[in-house]
């Protein structure tokens, strides 16, 4: 062991240079695996330490409850006769049902809503309770985050702190289709209800704006079921038995819920897309690590064949040898890999603070053991293996012939590009005969520029797809959108339809409403409804199959379909309260609306099993019609028949503007990391070539070769491995992108990306990646100046 | 009247040792001509080799001008005076310096390339050159490590004179070959230098210097002496003991 010591450290001193190249690329692999480690381990945790400090509901239904006193309630104790009952009603059965651990109702209202967010708008179901009652509560506690002690105004979640939303300042909320203007008292966070992402969202009022907001009646008094069970992993199935159960017994009340599952998942959207990039990133830089590892050792046991017939003859055995450069390169990884760990918890906090600000959920840094120790177990056990498996050679040197140089360092058996039979020029053939007699350097660059094809590919997407237009993003994402939704009273359709008829403005209006059905054994689904799926403007949503045409037709959401087993053709039995129906699956879509679970419908096809009480409705726009303005007015002709009008793309900016941000900031992170790698890269091959050519380059420059041509000629040499590697992978990676990144989706419902590729952009930028590793590799070769002829001569 | 090709003035040398400046060449005053074979010799440290290298521009002086052809190479950068060897000089490195990973052939056209594009006449200058060397065909299509010393030193002769250089620089040409083959060489050089090539040759053995016609003797840096040997003969005695009294005379 000492003596291998001695031997590590003798190699170590003196490869300084190719030592701190490694340790970056360790460091840059250490420090991405472990950022990758914290994000997806830590952080998933973290929503459930938060669920159990507030001992958060698994599942949360929020139900109108004035359709239960029937169609008016007239004076307050009637209401509160028919809110009593209610919940007695749902009490007999949460407790008839042994899942059921613990449960409250709370007296809430209940609109659907909007509140500026990032520049858009967030739009959700507000459930508005008082700050006194909620301060109360047993399960599903807030957290109060700051508070300014006001006597009236709004509490809100603390995602809807972005700067122009503060305490003491006022902010503009819309209830159904009423604006009304707050002063924010405080925040807080709620782990069931705290997001738009969480399918409701919670806001907290002084008892004195509840009061003028129920007097106002913007919105409609509800009861909140808050429910804990005892196994959570059944939250989705319990949802979709009290959904069933209320339903059953409140045929036409609205309600609204979510379950553990699904607000787990939901909130957690950005960090599962940043976590998978990260991770997937920090496997790439390692490949190109052991491929840099292995290159270097193949190369060290060449050039080093006489040194090691010495240690042989002086009594070293192989495995002494061997242990040298297992201890080298593990003690490297060994302290690269803590500063990269290092480097990732520096990183930590503005990556977290990226992430809060998505997720809503504070985090608290920690040191956190497992992902230091899995970061270092895993690249250890990689670079070991590697340098193992690199420098069995070793084994192999009988001590004598290595001393007399016996064993051929190179293989020349072919002489690759003869300059008598070539046609071309002097420059390019010297350049490819080193190319073909060096395919060890050929090995790393491959794996290097393969990796960095496909993470140019990934970023050219993100940027056209995300970045410069979000459009295809939230078409796989969002499913429909339009310019517009307008709920209308079911009642006042006809009238509404003619309206739009009649106003040039519109160019396209159609149903699309969402409600949620059960599936009969399974999970509750989002169904879109909608009277002809032709006229909807997403219909990438459809990926195999085809759109419902017939009320005993649904088309079913693929990730849901194959989780279940079923095949196009095949029934599923979907149910609303007591009412059931088989439905023929027609297709499968892909929308991650609801994670994954959803089903198309048509109108007729939702009746067999309810009607509607309210009708969302699509509408685009001609093209200088302004939404809001449209809104506005039509709320104005419609009046109260109006439930609310959503300015579609304001709402999807205010989303999407996270992706966005957070895309940008991957897709810079990507690109930094890949220019350096390429630099490191670089340097540690033409710093291994110059090594090794060192005496040929002194014969060549003392036959007239300048340093330039020679810088030339050792870029030019990495090149057909460059480009050849560069277009395969890119041309590779065009074809595998999309089924990649639907893996990083899968877990909201994605299993088919239909990005557009960005031709050009990858054209431009391979070009860009090959001119960029050529000028690196020309610059690393600038030491070729150092080499003279003279110090050739004098090292006789 | 012969022909001046290379003239020096005040030509110094100095490196730095540990804070200390060695003069290895001490203001050297000389003028080499068109056709001779010149050899230059002197005890180990004397400064012949780095004479050599000044003059065939692999070193820039400290101190002096290097005239070759009216340009004066001393006051060439590395660039101009990478130029100035692949246009004008050949030169025969004692230890061989064949680029192993080319064949014997490339390593005479890599040299040849660079100068003339016209591949043709190149490729027969070549075919030319290992005929006169005695290097077959088949050696040509060999690696430097498949032949012998004495082939990898002919070939050597041949790269250094594809281009057909002014002057051909020969550092210790025979000192890593044994006496068979080390005779071969020094045949092959006085071959061409009867054909007309200007030859400038270090060594430290008697056996070399003898193919010179004009002996120039170093010592601590500085032209001790010269002696005229005029053109090589066979079994010319009286040169041979010509040489040896100049040798002699400076202590040899």
């Amino acid at each position: 062991m000492r003596k291998s010591l001695f031997l590590a450290r003798a190699n170590l001193r003196k490869a300084k240079g190719q030592t701190a190249a490694e340790i970056v690329l360790i460091l840059l692999a250490a420090g991405m695996m472990n950022l990758w480690l914290l994000l997806s381990f830590d952080y998933k945790q973290n929503f459930d330490r938060w669920h159990q400090r507030l001992n958060a509901e698994h599942v949360t239904v929020c139900v109108e409850n004035s359709k239960a006193a029937g169609e008016s309630v007239l004076d307050q104790s009637a209401a509160i006769d028919d809110t009593r009952e209610m919940k007695d009603e749902i009490s007999k059965i949460l407790e008839k049902d042994v899942r059921t651990s613990e449960f409250c109702m709370d007296d809430v209202m209940c609109a659907g809503g909007k509140i500026a967010y990032n520049g858009g708008e967030a739009a959700s179901n507000f459930i508005m309770m008082k700050k006194e009652d909620a301060k109360k509560r047993l399960i599903g506690k807030v957290e109060f985050l700051e508070d300014g002690g006001f006597a009236e105004g709004v509490y809100l979640p603390m995602i809807y702190k972005t700067g122009d939303i503060e305490v003491g300042k006022p902010v503009e909320l819309t209830i159904g289709n009423h604006k009304a203007s707050y002063l924010v008292c405080g925040f807080f966070n709620s782990a069931m209800a705290g997001s738009h992402n969480c399918a409701m969202f919670e806001i907290l009022m002084t008892d004195q704006a509840y009061r003028d907001l129920e007097g106002k009646g913007y919105a409609m008094g509800a009861v909140l079921v808050s429910v804990r069970i005892s196994d959570k992993s059944e939250s989705e199935e319990f949802e979709n038995m009290l959904n069933h159960e209320i339903s059953a017994r409140y045929p036409g009340a609205f309600s609204v819920s979510n379950s553990y599952a699904l607000v787990s998942q939901s909130r957690y959207i950005s960090q599962m897309i940043c976590s998978g990039v990260i991770s997937a990133m920090a496997f790439f830089v390692l490949l190109i690590v052991l491929a840099v590892i292995s290159s270097n050792i193949i190369h060290y046991i060449q050039e080093n064949m006489r040194n090691l017939g010495v240690w042989k003859a002086l009594g070293y055995q192989s495995r002494q040898l061997m242990g040298m450069l297992l201890l080298q390169f593990l003690g490297i990884t060994f302290f690269a890999s803590l500063l990269g760990v290092l480097l990732s918890w520096l990183l930590f906090p503005s990556v977290n603070e990226m992430m809060v600000s998505q997720t809503g959920i504070p985090y608290e840094i920690h040191i956190l053991p497992a992902p230091l120790c899995a970061t270092l177990v895993v690249l250890s056990g990689a670079v070991a293996l590697t340098v193992w498996l690199s420098a069995r050679r070793i084994r192999k040197i009988p001590p004598i012939d290595a001393l007399r140089q016996g064993i051929q360092t190179h293989s020349f058996r072919r002489n690759h590009v003869p300059l008598d039979k070539t046609r071309l020029p002097l420059q390019p053939a010297l350049s490819l005969k080193t190319t073909l007699s060096g395919m060890k350097y050929n090995i790393t660059i491959c794996v290097t520029m393969l990796v960095l094809s496909l993470i140019l590919v990934f970023s050219g997407l993100m940027l056209e797809n995300v970045i410069v237009d979000i459009t295809p993003f939230l078409n796989l994402v969002v499913g429909e959108t339009a310019d517009v939704c307008i709920n209308i009273n079911a009642d006042a359709e006809t009238e509404f339809l003619r309206e739009m008829e009649k106003d040039s403005r519109v160019e396209k209006v159609y149903l699309y409403h969402a409600q949620k059905v059960g599936h009969a054994g399974g999970a509750e689904l989002l169904a879109s409804i909608c009277d002809d799926f032709s006229q909807v403007n997403n219909k990438e949503v459809m990926i195999e199959g085809r759109f419902p045409e017939f009320d005993n037709e649904a088309a079913v959401a693929v990730k849901y379909a194959r989780e279940h087993g079923y095949r196009i053709g095949d029934e599923i039995r979907l149910n609303f309260g007591e009412k059931e129906a088989d439905y023929i699956i027609s297709g499968f879509t892909q929308i991650s609306n609801n994670l994954g679970k959803d089903c198309l419908l048509t109108r007729k096809g939702y009746e067999r099993l309810g009607s509607l009480s309210t009708l969302s409705y699509y509408i685009n726009l001609s093209k200088n019609t302004k939404a809001a303005g449209f809104n506005q007015e039509t709320i104005r002709r419609l009046g109260e028949t109006v439930n609310q009008a959503q300015n579609m793309s304001e709402v999807i900016y205010g989303v999407s503007v996270v992706y966005i941000s957070l895309m940008k900031v991957i897709v810079a992170a990507v690109l930094f990391l890949s220019i350096t790698i390429i630099a490191f890269v670089m340097y540690l091959l033409v710093r291994a070539m110059l090594a090794s050519k060192k005496k040929e380059y002194g014969i060549l420059k003392s036959l007239g070769f300048t340093t330039a041509q020679l810088m030339v000629q050792t870029a030019l040499s990495f090149l057909p491995a460059v480009i050849g590697s560069t277009a395969l992978g890119l041309v590779a990676s065009c074809f595998v992108i999309n089924p990649l990144t639907a893996v990083f989706l899968r877990n909201i419902g994605i299993v088919t990306c239909t990005f557009r590729i960005p031709v050009g952009f990858v054209i431009v930028s391979g070009f860009g990646l090959v001119l960029f590793a050529f000028a690196a590799a020309c610059l690393m070769s600038l030491r070729i100046r150092k080499i003279v002829p003279r110090s050739l001569l004098a090292n006789d | 009247m012969k022909k001046v090709i290379y003239k020096t003035e005040n030509l110094s040398k100095s490196f730095s040792n540990g804070g200390t400046q060695q003069h290895v060449l001490k203001n050297i005053g000389l003028e080499l001509y068109q056709g001779d074979f010149t050899v230059i010799m002197g005890a180990s440290g004397a400064g012949k080799s780095t004479l050599l290298y000044a003059l065939s521009g692999m070193d820039t002086p400290t101190l002096g001008t290097i005239t070759f052809g009216g340009q004066v190479i001393s006051d060439l950068n590395q660039d101009g005076l990478c130029v100035f060897r692949r246009e004008h000089c050949g030169f025969v490195f004692q230890q061989i310096y064949l680029i192993d990973s080319m064949s014997v052939l490339d390593n005479v056209l890599c040299a040849g390339l660079l100068v003339n594009r016209d591949k043709k006449a190149l490729l027969g200058r070549a075919k030319e050159l290992f005929q006169a060397v005695d290097i077959s065909e088949e050696t040509q299509r060999k690696f430097p490590t498949q032949i012998s010393g004495g082939e990898a030193q002919r070939v050597g002769i041949v790269r250094a004179l594809i281009n057909s250089p002014e002057i051909l620089f020969a550092d210790e040409p025979t000192g890593a070959l044994n006496s068979k083959t080390g005779l071969d060489v020094l045949n092959t050089l006085t071959k061409f230098n009867q054909q007309g090539q200007s030859v400038v040759m270090v060594t430290h053995d008697m056996r070399s210097a003898r193919r010179g016609s004009r002996i120039l003797y170093l010592k601590d840096g500085a032209i001790l002496g010269e002696c005229n040997l005029g053109r090589y003969v066979h079994g010319d005695e009286k040169r041979h003991k010509k040489l040896s009294a100049f040798l002699a005379e400076m202590g040899w």
